[in-house]
């Protein structure tokens, strides 16, 4: 069994991106939030390599879990940051809160042991692509004929369109009368 | 323990699209609000790789479809950010509820 089929590695994953994204929510400390998002993205990144696309689980990490991460972390930080502490301080007296972090404390111990010993005992690969045979190059070769060759209007269009938002903001924040 | 399905990995993909939703709707902070929006992103992803994953196995499509969202998912978070910042100096507040006249 293939770490696709194998419910050792899923349900600790799936429970802890959805206790994280609860959290996420539920924190009044955008901190809090930030870092469980981050821990939510990671795990995304973990299923999609699950799934047997490493290429977009390098993404899904590189880009929600590093990047992203950073954007929103400066833009906290040109927020006011006095009043972040007054909620940290009202958010001590939160058991329910407490009670979630340790659930999750308990998955992630879990799916390091579980994940360990159940590779140990199905050894005939983690991902979808191990157990049915595609090798590296096939899947990049599927993945270089749909970005260039199926959907490389599309790409284009989208650059075009985000490039010009980008841009009319850029003009927009010029105009003093704004 | 039964072996896991495509059904499974599609309620996953439900389940973080439901939490962004609420997020989306309940939070008061616009930075929790984009996060939120970007767990319904998340959610759409793991949708299309299962898909991808399970029905699909030659072209890939869904993966391909599954960068378009990472990568609009970004672009969009920049803008909301930079629309965020302008507001912001105005206002000098991070709550939504004072964003009414946008």
């Amino acid at each position: 069994m293939s770490g696709i089929y194998n419910p050792i590695i899923f349900y600790p994953v799936s429970v802890l991106i959805i206790l994280f994204a609860f959290l996420a929510i539920k924190f009044k400390n955008i901190f809090y939030s930030l870092l469980c998002a981050i821990i939510v993205f990671f795990l995304s990144g973990l299923i999609f390599y699950i799934l047997g696309s490493e290429y977009n689980a390098i993404i899904q990490i590189a880009i929600y879990g590093i990047a992203v991460p950073i954007i929103l972390g400066l833009a906290i930080m040109f927020t006011n940051l006095q009043k972040n502490k007054e909620i940290k301080a009202e958010n001590k007296a939160s058991v329910f809160k407490h009670f979630i972090l340790l659930s999750a404390g308990v998955f992630i111990l879990a799916i390091f042991y579980l994940t360990i010993t159940s590779l140990a005992i199905n050894p005939q690969g983690f991902n979808i692509n191990e157990s049915i045979g595609n090798t590296s190059t096939q899947v990049i070769n599927s993945f270089s004929q749909g970005i260039f060759i199926q959907y490389v209007w599309s790409f284009e269009l989208i650059a075009l369109i985000l490039t010009i938002i980008v841009a009319g903001l850029t003009i927009f924040n010029q105009r003093k009368d704004v | 323990m039964t072996e896991i399905t495509i059904h499974h990995y599609l309620y996953l993909g439900l389940i973080l699209f439901i939490i962004g939703i609420l997020g989306s709707i309940l939070a008061k902070h616009v930075i929790k609000v984009l996060i939120s929006i970007e767990f319904i992103l998340t959610g759409v992803n793991i949708n299309f790789i299962t898909f991808a994953t399970f029905c699909d196995t030659t072209t890939l499509g869904g993966y391909i479809m599954s960068l378009f969202y990472v990568a609009i998912g970004a672009v969009e978070l920049a803008v909301a950010l930079y629309i965020f910042y302008l507001m912001y100096k105005k206002k000098t507040s991070e709550n939504i509820d004072k964003y009414g006249d946008l």
